[in-house]
């Protein structure tokens, strides 16, 4: 068990390293000169040769790319994102005010698609092929194929602009998360309504079913004893992945609803071409992604006794 | 499988001819008939520069469905190789080129592909370059998977005691085995394309305009939300329609190959 985390701890490191190395290459090697672009973001003018050679020696962009890649990391490793090229203030309190409308948001719609998708999957596969069966499953790979932001504008156009319930842009009050959430809400529940209903027939059609049927253990214990935990695996594993799937989703969606969140931050620092908040928003969600797939990672451990034992 | 072959060809026919089947130009400027209704001279509409929303789909499905072909290509090139150089390449080999992918595999894909778009600014080519390295990684693990199982096998054991160089055991011995699992990923990986041309073009990092591309036309079509909502339903059900379409070829190539495979 030690060994394996270990290994999850390694994986994790080596994962964030090579995020961070890619990500500076990147912005690195971006087309335009990065100096003139601090330059003219600061003085909003034609500027002189001598004062772009200040900016870039200032700005640490003369000292080749290992010297300014340390430059970047040693800081972030005490929590130092550095300041924004364009305002020039520290990049964290941004950053910090950003994730805390991001946050809330994914895990509103988490809770949505939740409430959803384990419900119509529990009603789905009570009898298997019928008419509900069928619909779930419809509905589902329909919602697989809707893009979030095209989901968002229908919500905007029925709930804000034709029946007026509800405000579409900002968030400024509580009920503008209904709308993004609602948005990625239905999004998740199309994923999972596929996978928890799959993962509830797998359990089923195990050997240890009909056994522990015919040894007289009512319908309801199977439910919560055997097919509930077994089904919970996979469910586990597509988690990961529907994190993904929400900071994609949660991008689009604060782009649309105008909400101030890590979506909104991240287009908003590439319009301006504002690398340290560009490099801070991809690291911080780097180490979310990591660090909650380490977690999972090690709940799976726990849960299933098989996993971590033959190879991690 | 009739049904598949049907949606196929109707979705290359929709590629290849669909720009030669537009009645109007998709890019021609007429201000005086601006957010027109549907009517005989506009089937679906004008936007708000007066250009044909009809002509403007049927063009942009050379975008969505065309790139994503390239893309997705790409991609399943990429993978394969990467995913059989680990699978054939001995232990450490093995390691480097999974926690690549893994790393890769870390980072919700859409936010690089904004990230790698929106810093190389917008166009074709970095369009390409950001979906393409962002969509790789399941080629690999699955060539990989499929590749460690081979290699014990009898055929592959043979081969290599007659001295066939590893790239000949590649190209003969692993990749006919491999195709049918690699198309049933290629088709999934398509339709994610499409959905992520639209979000790039909806974010204003992908296909510039005037070019008429279904992303575009939403981010477009969403100031004008009140005086003419029609205009953001068309390229949405555009991209629904083709990503249902593509998923559904999807489903039915799985279970064709898990029949196939039941048996023995």
């Amino acid at each position: 068990m030690t060994r394996s985390l270990l290994g999850l701890f390694l994986r994790a490191f080596v994962v964030l390293t090579g995020t961070a190395l890619a990500t500076f290459t990147l912005l690195w090697n971006a087309p335009g000169d990065p100096a003139l672009a601090i330059a003219m973001a600061r003085f909003d003018a034609v500027v002189p040769a001598d004062v772009i050679d200040l900016v870039r020696a200032e700005a640490g962009l003369d000292a080749g790319f290992w010297a300014a890649f340390r430059g970047w990391v040693v800081p972030l490793i005490s929590g130092n994102f550095g300041n924004s090229s364009v305002t020039g203030r520290p990049v964290w309190p941004d950053l910090a005010s950003a994730t805390s409308y991001t946050v809330p948001l994914a895990l509103a719609g988490l809770a949505i698609g939740l409430a959803i998708s384990i419900p119509l999957a529990v009603l789905a596969t009570r009898h298997p092929g019928s008419w509900l069966d069928r619909f779930a499953v419809g509905i589902a790979s329909l919602g697989a194929a809707i893009p979030a932001y095209w989901l968002g504008l229908l919500l905007i156009l029925l709930f804000a602009v034709k029946l007026a319930w509800l405000p579409a842009m900002g968030a400024t009050t509580p009920s503008h998360v209904i709308l993004p959430a609602l948005t990625l809400g239905l999004g998740v529940a199309a994923a999972l309504t596929r996978i928890i209903r799959s993962g509830i027939l797998e359990a089923r059609g195990q050997p240890f079913m009909p056994a522990l049927k015919r040894r007289g253990i009512s319908e309801h214990a199977l439910a919560r004893e055997h097919v509930g935990p077994h089904a919970a695996i996979p469910v586990i594993t597509v988690f990961g992945l529907e994190l993904a799937f929400l900071l994609e989703g949660a991008v689009m969606v604060e782009v649309i609803f105008g909400r101030p969140g890590l979506g909104s931050f991240l287009v908003g620092a590439i319009e301006a071409r504002d690398f340290p908040k560009v490099q801070g928003v991809v690291i911080l969600a780097a180490l979310l992604f990591v660090g909650i797939n380490l977690v999972i990672d090690v709940i799976y451990r726990l849960i299933d006794p098989r996993m971590g034992t033959q190879n991690a | 499988m009739r049904s598949v072959g049907f949606l196929v060809s109707a979705l290359v026919a929709l590629a290849v001819l669909g720009p030669m089947l537009a009645p109007h130009d998709p890019t021609a400027i007429n201000i005086a008939a601006r957010l027109s209704p549907p009517s005989g001279e506009w089937w679906l509409g004008t936007d708000a520069f007066g250009r044909d929303i009809l002509s403007r789909l049927l063009h942009g499905a050379r975008w969505s469905l065309g790139l994503a072909f390239v893309i997705s290509l790409i991609g399943l090139i990429i993978g394969t190789v990467a995913g059989l150089t680990a699978a054939l390449g001995g232990k450490a080999v093995d390691w480097a080129v999974m926690r690549v992918t893994d790393s890769f595999l870390a980072f919700p894909e859409l936010v690089a592909a904004v990230v790698i778009a929106g810093i190389l600014g917008g166009g074709i080519n970095s369009l390409i370059l950001a979906l393409s390295l962002t969509s790789w990684m399941r080629y690999a693990r699955v060539a990989r998977g499929v590749g460690l199982s081979l290699r014990t096998r009898g055929y592959v054991v043979q081969a290599k005691l007659a001295g066939l160089s590893p790239l000949a055991i590649a190209r003969w011995h692993y990749l006919p085995s491999l195709l049918p699992s690699l198309i049933v990923v290629w088709t999934g990986m398509f339709a994610r394309a499409i959905l992520g041309i639209s979000a790039l073009g909806f974010l204003g990092f992908g296909v510039q305009p005037p070019m008429a591309e279904w992303g575009t036309m939403l981010l477009d079509a969403r100031i004008h939300m009140r005086a003419a909502p029609l205009l953001m339903i068309w390229p949405g059900l555009a991209v629904v329609a083709c990503v249902l379409a593509i998923n559904l070829v999807g489903d039915v190539l799985r279970d064709a190959l898990a029949e196939k495979d039941s048996p023995q």
